[in-house]
């Protein structure tokens, strides 16, 4: 636990409602300590699952001697090993994060979402003895600290998400490659993102090496309601958040079209997460953090 | 070439109108970053080339249509390069001829062709650096404001303003003239553009014998018309005549010519005021014709009677050609005198024929017969020629010289001054020794009476018989009153005797009013002064003319004729120059006043003493009415200034005559500013419209198939 929450992004007083739910995954996991996540390991201990027949050289304290001595045939009794959870917050540190933010409706960007929900999970995760380690994408990795489960380790990792900067990018998959190439546990992935990126196809080809690494990827694609629908008005200068240029136009003129293109773009990015064995979540911003990851632990815990 | 240049420039102002409201009012853009740009962009491409057709369609189909009405209204000529639409920097001279005759008097919708015609001529004489001009004001007697071109506009301008309608014929070679040689003062030079801007209506009683070729070649002749596109209706009054003398007491048949110009009969109404005297005539007149309406006016006053004719009822394009002024000479009952040697007992013989001619023609012969009684003491209404009583001549109005034998030298001089003094003379001849007395009256008058003709005695060996007339001129008194059935009856007419003629060279064909089969003359009129002779060929009594039913009313023709020639009382064309010589009352010029039709106006002309009387010549004559001479307070002679009938027709020449015609080898542009049809090329307005509407109709389209 961590002693001081200094990141303005957890709100401590909310969080405690949620402070008895764990994030638990659906698939089995390698961690690095004892844990309540179902290893991938079938150890000594934990809760019994089968039997195999015995090889020699096996560790003779796994061998059942009850059922040695009826029925004269050696086997070994099996148990699930349980261990604790890696969950790495994968944050997309692009410059189209940063859109949403309106301080007098108090709405926040889909960054600030995103850090509210990262670090909000993080407490999560290391409330439930889980260690959370957190990487900042762009176009290449900005920061990536390793999953722990000391409290110290979770208060740099909400330091981090709070001090977290987005720069203009337009590729992720780079920043993925190297976040799999830095990491060696079969944990869990968890990628908030807009998916506003032109290597759509590379991102999740670099997820795919998380799935061939039997690594659990979690996808939370961030929405703003004024991304899902053009705002109202004569006429717009559209700025690109990402250098993208200007754009001229008559909302009322382009809605219809641009809201075929935006859902077919998240129709995309569902298909292609769902194809790669990824876990899809479509968050909007409109809704609050707590109750997204109110839902989201729900879910998980089945 | 647009007729009203200035709808042009409203409508420039009123094409950027859509384009000005289009960027007015184009909403300001919100500035707003986006996360999702490329969809944004995606959806803009894939709109914008849509939209942007769109709004090109429309912005183009709106602004055209905006142009297009500005140039409907401005009334383009195509096809027609007017004069300002020539070189604007060459050296030019310009000649304005203005039409001021009294046709361009003539209404439509409320506006006279004149008042068209102004503003017209207005903006040919705007200032431009380099060019010249001048302005004609085309009536009877053109007259321009500068001998020479001048930039002096503003002068220009204001005698434009100051013209006024004249109520003349438009002398148009005259005015074609003066522009040719205003034109030719100017220094030839080949940069020098040379042109002719004529603004008039056209008519074609006066245009259609124009003759452009008298100005320089390389002239510009650009041709303005105010008159409508159909002819405009009117009425007029042509001519006011009498048939015959008018005679105090006896009944003036009046004959009044009216024209009809226009496409429907009329049934007209003339009232005739005469002194005291009033009638009224009315009569059919039919479309695009001319009628003569006759009636009868009793007199009762001798002298000059003045008066005027008037269209009763009429309204129609001219109203001046609705009145004409008119005057006649009353007189008392002529007297004539029969100067024969044959015995009024000798019967049948030429005299006795004569006599017995005139007297059912002449109802108050039997007056004539008492007064020369009284004159010459004999019974007989006859003078011997060998005894000619100069007062008696002089008192009497006609002489009928019949078989006078040779005539005394006192005679023929006698006879000479009857005629300079405005008498009538018929010579009846038959034999030498009228051969002889016409020669010497010929002599007598120092050559100044010519005869058509010479007489002389027939050949011994080819005696005169069975002639025959021919070459009747059957429009002329006295035959004119036979009409239609005048070959008839000169087919049973045979004469023999006579004398033999051969034609004078350089005589007029027309005083030569028939002739024999022979090609002798029958019948010649000459005239000296105000005076006339009339000579009838022919030996009455071997002649079966005395038995014809033509023979009574022919004598009497021919009296008539003689009796109107000394003081016929006339008209003189308004504008035109005149010379009227005064009947004998007129003693001297320095005795004499004038008086127009409005009291304090200067009479045109001068009174001069000519040798044979006094003369009263002008350059121009005033405007419609009728002018007097007075001897004493008393009117002495009086005739009346009209409106030249060919002013009333108010039909144009086409636009095709004067281009392919009249044009003499210049180049002729033609434009009417109210005209109508494929000659006019204005219709291009109509045109403009049209695709005005389909601009709007497009544009409609455009907005529809895009679902705005």
């Amino acid at each position: 636990m961590p002693a001081t929450a200094n990141s303005r992004f957890v709100e401590m007083h909310a969080l405690t409602a949620l402070e008895h739910m764990r994030f638990t995954t659906r698939h089995r996991i390698e961690g690095t300590y004892t844990g309540r996540h179902a290893s991938r390991q079938l150890g000594g201990a934990g809760e019994f699952v089968d039997y195999r027949d015995y090889a020699p050289g096996e560790d003779l304290r796994r061998l059942d001697w009850k059922v040695l001595a009826r029925t004269g045939k050696a086997y070994v009794r099996l148990f699930q090993d349980e261990t604790n959870l890696l969950c790495t917050l994968a944050i997309d540190a692009s410059g189209s994060m940063q859109f949403g933010a309106d301080p007098t409706r108090s709405k926040l960007s889909k960054l600030e979402y995103a850090q509210y929900l990262a670090s909000a999970l993080s407490h999560v995760i290391h409330r439930g003895q889980d260690q959370v380690g957190v990487a900042i994408l762009a176009e290449e990795l900005l920061a990536l600290i390793p999953p722990g489960g000391t409290a110290s380790h979770a208060t740099f990792i909400q330091d981090t998400i709070e001090k977290l900067e987005t720069r203009p990018a337009v590729r992720m998959a780079g920043a993925l490659r190297q976040v799999f190439e830095q990491t060696r546990q079969r944990g869990v992935l968890l990628l908030m993102s807009d998916f506003l990126v032109d290597d759509l196809d590379d991102v999740f080809a670099a997820l795919r090496l998380f799935r061939h690494r039997k690594s659990e990827v979690i996808i939370i694609h961030l929405v703003d309601p004024d991304e899902e629908r053009l705002p109202a008005g004569a006429a717009f200068r559209f700025v690109g958040m990402e250098n993208e240029g200007v754009v001229h136009c008559s909302p009322d003129e382009i809605r219809e079209l641009y809201r075929e293109r935006f859902e077919a773009h998240a129709a995309m990015v569902r298909t292609l997460a769902l194809s790669n064995g990824c876990d899809y979540r479509r968050v909007s911003t409109a809704i609050p953090y707590l109750q997204t990851l109110g839902g989201f632990l729900v879910e998980r815990s089945g | 070439m647009f007729q009203n240049p200035w709808a042009i420039l409203i409508g420039v102002v009123a094409a950027g109108l859509p384009v000005a409201v289009h960027f007015l009012t184009r909403p300001r853009p919100v500035r707003m970053p986006l996360s999702t740009l490329r969809f944004v962009h995606e959806a803009v491409l894939h709109r914008r080339t849509r939209h942007r057709l769109r709004d090109a369609l429309v912005l183009t189909l709106r602004t055209l249509a905006v142009l297009l009405v500005a140039c409907a209204v401005a009334r383009p000529f195509l096809g027609q390069a007017g004069l300002s639409a020539v070189d604007e920097q060459a050296d030019a001279v310009r000649v304005v001829v203005l039409d001021v005759s009294q046709s361009m008097g003539a209404t439509n919708h409320g506006i006279e062709s004149f008042e068209r015609a102004r503003p017209l001529a207005a903006r040919h004489l705007e200032y431009r650096r380099g060019m010249k001009a001048d302005l004609i004001l085309a009536g009877a007697r053109p007259v321009s404001v500068f001998t020479r071109a001048s930039s002096n506009f503003s002068v220009l301008r204001d005698e434009l303003s100051r013209a006024k309608l004249q109520p003349e014929k438009l002398a148009v070679q005259e005015a074609l003239n003066l522009a040719s040689e205003i034109i030719a003062r100017e220094e030839a030079s080949p940069v020098l553009r040379r042109e002719v801007l004529i603004v008039s209506d056209f008519q074609r009683s006066n245009w259609g014998a124009a003759d452009f070729s008298v100005l320089p070649s390389g002239t510009r002749i650009e041709l303005e018309s105010v008159a409508p596109a159909e002819p405009l209706p009117n009425l007029a009054i042509l001519r006011v005549a009498a048939q015959g003398r008018a005679e105090i007491g006896r009944d003036l048949r009046l004959e009044v010519e009216v024209g009809n110009f226009s496409d429907s009969p009329q049934t007209v109404t003339v009232e005739v005021v005469l002194g005291e005297a009033t009638a009224q005539l009315s009569g059919l007149c039919g479309a695009n014709s001319k009628t003569v309406l006759t009636g009868d006016l009793a007199l009762r006053e001798a002298g000059w009677q003045t008066g005027e004719a008037r269209l009763l009822g009429v309204s129609d394009a001219l109203a001046a050609d609705n009145v004409r002024a008119c005057v006649f000479d009353v007189r008392p009952a002529p007297r004539l005198a029969l100067v024969t040697r044959e015995p009024a007992t000798k019967r049948p013989s030429a005299s006795y024929f004569i006599e017995r001619a005139i007297s059912p023609v002449e109802g108050t012969s039997g007056d004539v017969a008492a007064d020369l009684s009284a004159a010459t003491g004999d019974g007989l209404a006859r003078l011997d020629p060998a005894r000619l009583d100069r007062d008696v001549i002089g008192s009497v109005d006609l002489l009928i010289v019949v078989q006078p034998g040779r005539l005394p030298e006192d005679s023929i001089n006698q006879l000479a001054s009857v005629i300079r003094r405005g008498r009538g003379v018929l010579y009846v001849a038959s034999d030498a020794a009228d051969a002889a007395n016409l020669r010497l009256i010929a002599g007598a008058t120092t050559g100044m009476l010519k005869f058509p003709a010479e007489f002389a005695p027939p050949a011994a060996k080819q005696p005169r018989r069975n002639l025959f007339l021919v070459n009747v001129q059957q429009d002329q008194p006295p035959f004119q009153i036979f009409g239609d059935e005048l070959p008839a009856l000169l087919e049973t007419l045979r004469f023999s005797g006579g004398l033999d003629s051969r034609r004078v060279e350089g005589a007029l064909a027309e005083d030569i009013l028939a002739q024999f089969n022979d090609q002798s003359v029958f019948l010649a009129s000459a005239t000296l002064e105000a005076g006339a002779f009339v000579v009838l060929n022919a030996d009455l009594s071997a002649s079966n003319l005395p038995m014809s039913p033509l023979y009574v009313p022919f004598v009497g023709e021919l009296v008539q004729k003689l009796l109107g020639q000394g003081r016929r009382a006339g008209e003189i064309a308004c504008g035109e120059p005149f010379a009227l010589m005064l009947p004998p009352d007129a003693a001297a010029a320095a005795e004499l006043s004038m008086a127009g039709p409005r009291a304090g106006e200067p009479v045109a002309g001068d009174l001069s003493d000519d040798g044979a009387g006094v003369l009263w010549k002008g350059d121009s004559a005033g405007g419609p009415g009728v002018y007097r001479v007075l001897l004493k307070g008393t009117p002495i002679y009086a005739v009346a200034a009209t409106i030249p009938a060919a002013e009333s027709d108010l039909r144009s020449v086409p636009a095709k005559v004067f281009e392919e015609r009249l044009a003499g080898g210049r180049e002729v542009r033609y434009r009417s500013l109210t005209r109508s049809g494929s000659e006019e090329h204005d219709t291009a307005w109509s045109w403009l419209a049209v695709a005005c509407v389909i601009c709007l109709l497009g544009e409609l389209a455009a907005l529809k198939s895009f679902n705005t």
